[in-house]
C-alpha cells in the first residue's frame, strides 16, 4: 500500500502537471486521478485486497482504522452551567458553528457585553472562531443580556446557547 | 475614482502588455479604443509615472519594454486571468486596513468577488486585533469579498482553501515553495511569509459575506522588519535575493483561488483537503497546540478531518479535535 505521504506527493505532481488522467496500481491498491476541465477529481479505490502481503512495512501508528474514542474537545471540559432560572421565555443566542468563544475583540479589550447590557439586533455579542475564521455573532434581538453561558476561550458546540436575552 | 478615464488607461495598458516588445501606433490605439491621440498620450504619461517602462518613438508608436512591479489599479487589472474575482477592484495607495474597508463595502452590498488592495496599511491588523506590519510598496495587503451559498459551519474550510491558492501562486511567480502550518499560516523555513485572516458576515445561520484578508511579505528587506518580527517573519525577497512582481502574484492568487473555489462549490471539500495536506508542514509530526485558554497539548498531528479540523493524538491514544490553537512544530 502507498503511504498517505506518497499519495499526497502524487496528487501534487499530477496537479502541477499537464497530465489529465493517471492510474497507478501497486500491491493490490489502485489510485486513479482525473482532471476534468477546471476541476480535479481524485478517486482512490482500494481494490478488495485478498490477503495482506506477508511483508508489509510496519505501521508506526496504531491500527489505522481502529475505532477510537474521539474526545470532543481539548481539556477544558464541559462547563455547562445549569441555567436554573426560568429561561423558557428568554431568547437564546446560539452558536451557529463549532468553535472557540471569545468574549472580547482582542485579549486586552473590554468584553463585547456584560450581563445587564442592553443590546440591539445588530449588536455584536461575541466572536466564535474555528480554523482562523472569525464570526462576529450578533444579538439578533433587541433586549437585555440576562446571562452569559460561555466563557472566554471555551469550545462551543453548534447550537449551544451562548447568551440569554430578555427581549423587549 | 474617475472610472471612465482610468478604464481607458487600463485598456491601453492591456494592449501594450498583449503586444509586449512591439510598437503600437498611437493611431491604432485610438482606433481600438475610440479616443483621441491626446488622450492616449496623456494616459501613457500617467502609466510611465506609475513605473511602466514604455518607449515612445516618433512614427512607430509606443512599446512596453518591461512589466512594472509597481502596484496600481491598471497594473493589477491588465492581466487578470479570472472570470469574476478581482474585476471589481478597489485600489488605494494607502488605507488604514483593507479588511476594515472590505467590511464596509460588503455591508454596503459590494459584489461577490470584489477585491480591496492597498500599497500600504497604516493600521493593518491580524487576528484578535494583533497589529500587522504592512509598510508602503513592499507587500501585498488585500481583502477579497466572496458571497458563497454554503452552510455557515462549512465556511472555515475556505481558510484552508485560501492557503492552498496562495502557496500555488507564490510558487508560480517566484519559484519558492512554501508550506502550510495548520490551519493557514504560510511559512518557509519556519518563518511566516503570509498571514490570512478570514471574517464572516452572517445573519443567524445565513452567510452574507466572507472577507478574506491576505498579508504577504514580498519585497521588504530583512533589515526592514521590526526586531520582534525578525525571528518569526521573512519576505520572499529575503529568500530569493531579488524583487518580485506583486501584481503578477495577486493575479496568480486570484486565478488559483477561483479555480479551487469553483471546484469546492461544485464538488465539496475533499479535493481541497488532499491538496492542503500535500503542502501541510505538521502532519505526521510531533506538535504543541496551545489553546486560547493557555493550555498546551503535545501530540502527533494525525491529519485533518473532513471539516478541516486538526486531529491531534496524544500519548494515551486519545485523538483531540482541534478547532483553534497556535501550533508549534517540535
Amino acid at each position: 500500500m502507498l503511504k498517505v505521504q506518497e499519495i499526497r506527493e502524487l496528487i501534487k505532481l499530477i496537479d502541477d502537471s499537464t497530465i489529465d488522467e493517471f492510474e497507478y496500481e501497486v500491491d493490490g491498491a489502485k489510485i486513479a486521478m482525473k482532471k476534468g476541465g477546471t476541476h480535479t477529481e481524485i478517486i482512490q479505490t482500494p481494490i478488495q485486497q485478498p490477503i495482506q502481503p506477508a511483508l508489509q512495512p510496519v505501521q508506526t501508528a496504531a491500527p489505522a482504522v481502529a475505532p477510537q474514542p474521539v474526545s470532543q474537545e481539548q481539556s477544558s471540559g464541559p462547563e455547562q452551567k445549569e441555567a436554573t432560572t426560568d429561561d423558557s421565555n428568554l431568547h437564546k443566542i446560539e452558536s451557529p458553528m463549532v468553535g472557540t468563544f471569545y468574549s472580547s475583540p482582542s485579549p486586552d479589550a473590554d468584553v463585547f457585553v456584560k450581563a445587564g447590557a442592553k443590546v440591539d439586533k445588530d449588536s455584536v455579542v461575541c466572536i466564535v472562531e474555528a480554523m482562523k475564521l472569525f464570526n462576529e455573532i450578533e444579538a439578533d434581538v433587541k433586549g437585555e443580556i440576562v446571562e452569559i453561558l460561555a466563557e472566554n476561550g471555551q469550545l462551543v458546540e453548534y447550537g449551544q446557547p451562548l447568551f440569554l436575552v430578555k427581549a423587549e | 475614482m474617475g472610472d471612465g478615464l482610468s478604464k481607458t488607461k487600463n485598456r491601453i495598458l492591456k494592449m501594450l502588455v498583449d503586444h509586449q516588445n512591439e510598437y503600437l501606433s498611437g493611431q491604432k490605439i485610438c482606433d481600438c479604443l475610440g479616443c483621441s491621440r491626446t488622450a492616449v498620450w496623456k494616459h501613457i504619461k500617467d502609466l510611465q509615472k506609475e513605473g511602466f517602462k514604455i518607449d515612445s518613438v516618433q512614427k512607430k508608436g509606443y512599446r512596453m519594454t518591461a512589466p512594472s512591479h509597481h502596484l496600481s489599479e491598471a497594473n493589477i487589472l491588465s492581466s487578470l486571468k479570472t472570470k469574476k474575482l478581482g474585476h471589481n477592484l478597489k485600489f488605494h495607495e494607502t488605507l488604514p486596513s483593507t479588511q476594515k474597508e472590505a467590511h464596509h463595502l460588503a455591508e454596503d452590498g459590494a459584489a461577490d468577488g470584489t477585491l480591496v488592495v492597498a500599497d500600504e496599511q497604516s493600521t493593518g491588523r491580524g487576528r484578535l486585533g494583533r497589529e500587522w506590519h504592512s509598510p508602503m510598496g513592499t507587500g501585498i495587503w488585500m481583502s477579497l469579498i466572496i458571497r458563497p451559498d454554503i452552510a455557515l459551519h462549512q465556511t472555515p474550510q475556505l481558510t484552508l482553501l485560501t492557503s492552498v491558492a496562495v502557496v500555488k501562486a507564490i510558487h508560480d511567480i517566484t519559484g519558492v515553495e512554501c508550506g502550510i502550518k495548520w490551519p493557514n499560516d504560510i511559512l518557509y523555513n519556519g518563518k511566516k511569509i503570509v498571514g490570512i485572516l478570514t471574517e464572516l458576515q452572517a445573519e443567524a445561520s445565513h452567510v452574507k459575506a466572507i472577507i478574506i484578508g491576505i498579508g504577504m511579505n514580498v519585497n521588504a528587506d530583512a533589515a526592514d522588519f521590526p526586531d520582534e518580527l525578525k525571528k518569526r517573519a521573512a519576505s520572499i525577497k529575503s529568500l530569493t535575493g531579488r524583487e518580485h512582481d506583486r501584481p503578477a502574484i495577486i493575479q496568480a492568487i486570484l486565478k488559483h483561488f477561483e479555480l479551487l473555489y469553483n471546484t469546492y462549490l461544485e464538488e465539496g471539500f475533499e479535493i481541497i483537503k488532499l491538496l492542503w495536506e500535500s503542502y501541510a508542514l505538521s502532519l505526521g509530526k510531533e506538535i504543541y497546540a496551545r489553546t486560547v485558554k493557555g493550555d498546551t497539548i503535545k501530540g502527533l498531528a494525525k491529519g485533518i478531518d473532513d471539516e478541516g479540523v486538526l486531529l491531534l493524538e496524544t500519548r494515551d491514544g486519545t485523538v483531540h479535535h482541534i478547532y483553534s490553537a497556535d501550533i508549534e512544530i517540535i
